[in-house]
């Protein structure tokens, strides 16, 4: 007798697709992921083992394909294996909190994103797109890979330009720019040697998390970016936090909140341009969280802003 | 024991002696090929040897060879074929074709009805929507086979899957977000039909079952090789498997039984692993290899399918105007394995469906070739479908042999005409007597389970160019003559396998792997070459008749 599965039970994994060219730093983005987890119970569903250089402290046992981290395990999937991979991992108890598949260099990782789209325990966080600044004219006029390219760009909920030191400074800008021109919602941020904050990668943790009160760390500073945070108390509809996030754009990278609206408490997490909520049965903290570029409105705009219509 | 089977006819395949009527056999091996006139002498030289004429009204041939099959043929048949074609099972169970969505779902019914256990998953295979006149299956269609229980079709091209209600309630289908791999009704709706491998993966995680494990479980094992035998085919290649670590021990036990009716050529799925540890696994597997099992081959996949718009062509791309198809590895990370394995010595098959994917792979090779020079190195393009004469000529300058994806021509043909890249590369589609004339190494093949593996049918395809309409592909030029397909199933596979030594023609020295024909194709000629009926082979000597033939 086989069984079928309570694919709708409340526990759900957050999904990162992180894609980009061969060579353009996937893997030394997903390597400081896997160093500063914060906490996250992450599984890693990568390409190939030799390339990531996981840091032996880390370690707790690897046997075949996977490697059992103390805050999680990377799994290595090539090809058509991928299906089969995702299907092992979503069969794991306890699940993940987060499962970040970083896709082959030419994947189309909307195919890897529709995956979600069916599986009631995976809830796609973001496809992040990584843009080479240094060989970023390269790829765009490769004479095989060029449609490749401009596809990932074109899929990408937010897209990280990397190796912005090993280019003068206007190449970089000129890039953003062009990217903005033709990408005009999507978010963009740089990354150096894979460092980003977490949170703008993965989102801000769950809801357990986010219900206590401390301040983000300054560390979202220190990489260029902007944070806000603030109670939001009272009711709060879905349809108005959803326009006011979107008028941030594409100055905001990451929203997430724990708020209510008159429906009842929802959760609220914004990556890249995609909003999405769900429904909570348990009392909001009333917490919002923002994290952008250095653009974003000041704290009393954004205070006014994000102002509660009633209470 | 030694033995002299008499036969009607003998097509040997060898040039020095193409036709005979005795054969002697002794230690596994063939000791001698002629007429009645050289048995005296045999029997001085190597006597007593028994003289057999249970196939003395049939034609001998060498042992059927499948360069490109997969063994997920063997897998498979644990499911319910549903097909538009009849098909031959492994124990000689003819399916007989399914013409209408209708058949299919009361053909399913009837199964429903009386298994065991009517919760199980119930799977079917090999069904193809394009004979059906635009209608597709629903999920609504499935549901009359049952709603109670997970009710799976996955598609002739194993890229497209069909679910029942039961699946996508679990799954949650109706509430998705949009994506271009759910296919939906005008209005909206989820139909039940889903692309790529999501269907696949909902299917599995419905069911909590593995639908693809056991891949090289002996049981697959053994059903693939029935199905091989009923076709005729002595050595047949899973191109390709990852081969896991202790894999190739379990394969083994089960291959090497005499009782096991054929020699597997595995191909090692070379991206498995980085190049370094790639290239360090195959050269572990090497002394695991024994006569009937080969672990040999290192397999690449560079692009999709031509039908599935996955192919990579060139320029002007798909006749329908669907975007360009996908690399399945990088160019530059194709170099590095190709140079690689080449600098370590390991023969390389890449799978080449469009035009501008068979371009890159031949710049891999080159650039592999012009680091580490190898004169018999035989890297083979396999299915190669839309290479043109230069892509030929260039193959034949680097030492690059094809084997091409014939059974598309029937399959595809009128998809390739009318959707996929227009009459004229449909015309040149596999165009096997553009190889010949160029001077590369062919072979043929039929990608099972993606078409029925059947080498006469492969063959017939070669030389006749129709599609299942009717419709000729292309004129003479891309034609090949009946002897030069039997050829590409015998000697040209084996060539591209490395085996030309061993298997592939009878004649002194060689294994004694031999298919059993009642007819012979040389007198039966271009039209009837698929109705041919397969009494049975031999694997070293030992003989295996088939299911439901009479000897």
């Amino acid at each position: 007798m086989s069984q079928t599965l309570p694919l709708r039970s409340a526990q759900k994994v957050s999904l990162t697709i992180i894609t980009g060219f061969l060579g353009s730093g996937k893997t030394s983005l997903l390597n400081h992921l896997l160093t500063q987890s914060g906490g996250r119970k992450i599984t890693a569903l990568v390409n190939d083992f030799g390339a990531l250089n996981i840091d032996s402290e880390l370690i707790e046992a690897q046997h075949g394909n996977q490697v059992s981290l103390t805050n999680g395990c990377i799994c290595c999937s090539i090809g058509d294996d991928l299906m089969r991979s995702l299907a092992d991992i979503m069969r794991q108890d306890p699940l993940p909190d987060h499962l970040i598949i970083e896709a082959s260099g030419v994947a189309d990782p909307t195919r890897i994103a529709a995956y979600a789209a069916v599986d009631p325990q995976l809830r796609l966080d973001g496809i992040i797109t990584l843009v080479d600044a240094a060989a970023h004219e390269l790829h765009a006029q490769d004479p095989y890979l060029a449609d490749n390219y401009h596809k990932q760009i074109e899929a990408g909920h937010m897209l990280l330009i990397s190796k912005p030191d090993l280019v003068e400074a206007s190449q970089v800008e000129h890039l953003e720019a062009k990217l903005r021109a033709s990408h005009p919602n999507t978010p963009q941020a740089r990354v150096r040697h894979g460092q980003l904050p977490i949170e703008v990668v993965l989102g801000l943790k769950a809801e357990r998390e986010i219900k206590t009160t401390t301040p983000l760390a300054p560390h979202i500073e220190d990489h260029g970016l902007a944070s806000w945070s603030a109670h939001l108390h009272g009711n709060l509809s879905r349809e108005v936090l959803a326009e006011k996030i979107t008028s941030l754009t594409p100055h905001v990278l990451r929203a997430k909140g724990v708020l209510r609206d008159e429906q009842g408490a929802y959760a609220l997490h914004y990556a890249g341009g995609r909003i999405h909520f769900e429904n909570l049965d348990v009392t909001p903290s009333g917490h919002f969280v923002l994290i952008g570029k250095p653009e974003l409105p000041n704290a009393e705009a954004l205070t006014n802003l994000f102002q509660p219509t009633g209470s | 024991m030694s033995t002299i089977y008499q036969a009607k006819s003998i097509r040997t395949m060898d040039p020095h002696q193409p036709h005979a009527t005795h054969i002697a056999i002794k230690d596994r091996h063939i000791l001698a090929v002629g007429t009645a006139d050289d048995i005296a002498d045999w029997q001085s030289a190597w006597g007593p040897l028994e003289v057999n004429t249970d196939f003395a009204e049939r034609t001998l041939m060498p042992g059927f060879i499948e360069g490109h099959a997969h063994m997920m043929e063997g897998l498979l048949w644990d499911y319910h074929y549903v097909g538009y074609y009849d098909r031959e099972g492994p124990d000689g169970t003819i399916w007989p074709g399914l013409k209408s969505i209708d058949d299919v779902v009361a053909h399913l019914k009837q199964i429903q009805d009386t298994r065991d256990d009517p919760s199980e998953p119930l799977i079917a295979w090999g069904f193809d929507p394009i004979y059906f006149q635009g209608r597709r299956m629903s999920a609504a269609d499935l549901d009359l086979v049952s709603a109670e229980c997970p009710v799976a079709v996955l598609h002739a091209s194993l890229h497209i899957l069909n679910a029942n209600n039961f699946i996508m309630d679990a799954a949650d289908v109706k509430n998705a977000d949009n994506s271009e791999f759910i296919r939906r009704d005008d209005s909206g709706q989820p139909t039940g039909e889903f692309l790529g491998q999501l269907g696949m993966y909902m299917a599995m995680r419905t069911t909590n079952l593995d639908l693809l494990a056991a891949a090289s479980s002996p049981k697959t094992l053994q059903t693939f090789s029935q199905v091989a035998r009923q076709t005729g085919v002595t050595t047949c290649t899973d191109l390709a498997n990852p081969v896991p670590e202790g894999a190739e021990v379990a394969m083994r036990e089960t291959v090497e039984k005499d009782s096991f009716p054929m020699r597997l050529v595995v191909a090692f799925q070379g991206n498995s692993l980085p190049p370094e540890e790639s290239v360090a696994r195959m050269q572990a597997l090497q002394d695991k290899q024994s006569d009937k099992l080969r672990f040999s081959l290192v397999k690449f996949v560079a692009d999709g399918s031509i039908q599935g718009f996955s192919a990579r062509l060139k320029w002007p791309h798909y006749y329908n105007g669907a975007p360009n198809g996908l690399w399945y590895i990088e160019p530059d990370r194709l170099r590095e394995y190709l140079t690689a394995f080449t600098q370590a010595g390991f023969q390389c098959h890449v799978h080449t469906n469009g035009d501008e994917c068979t371009e890159v792979t031949l710049d891999a090779i080159e650039d592999a070739l012009r680091a580490h020079p190898w004169p018999d190195h035989r890297h083979t393009l396999q299915h190669c479908q839309m290479a043109s004469r230069a892509h030929f000529k260039r193959m034949k300058t680097l030492g690059v042999g094809v084997n091409l994806f014939s059974n598309h021509l029937y399959y595809w043909g009128d998809e390739h005409r009318a959707i996929t890249m227009g009459p004229e590369r449909a015309g040149r589609l596999d165009d096997a007597g553009g190889c010949l004339e160029e001077g590369v190494p062919l072979a043929i093949h039929s990608d099972a389970p993606v078409t029925a593996l059947a080498p006469l049918f492969t063959a017939w395809c070669a030389v006749n160019r129709l599609s299942s309409t009717g419709v000729a592909l292309g004129g003479e030029s891309e034609k090949i003559s009946v002897e030069q397909a039997l050829y590409a199933i015998t000697m040209g596979a084996a060539y591209s396998l490395k085996m030309d030594t061993e298997i592939g023609s009878l004649e002194v020295g060689k294994r004694a792997d031999i298919t059993i024909l009642a007819d012979d194709p040389i007198v039966v000629g271009a039209m009837g070459l698929k109705d041919i009926s397969v009494i049975g082979t031999m694997v070293d000597g030992n003989v295996h008749l088939n299911q439901g033939r009479d000897a």
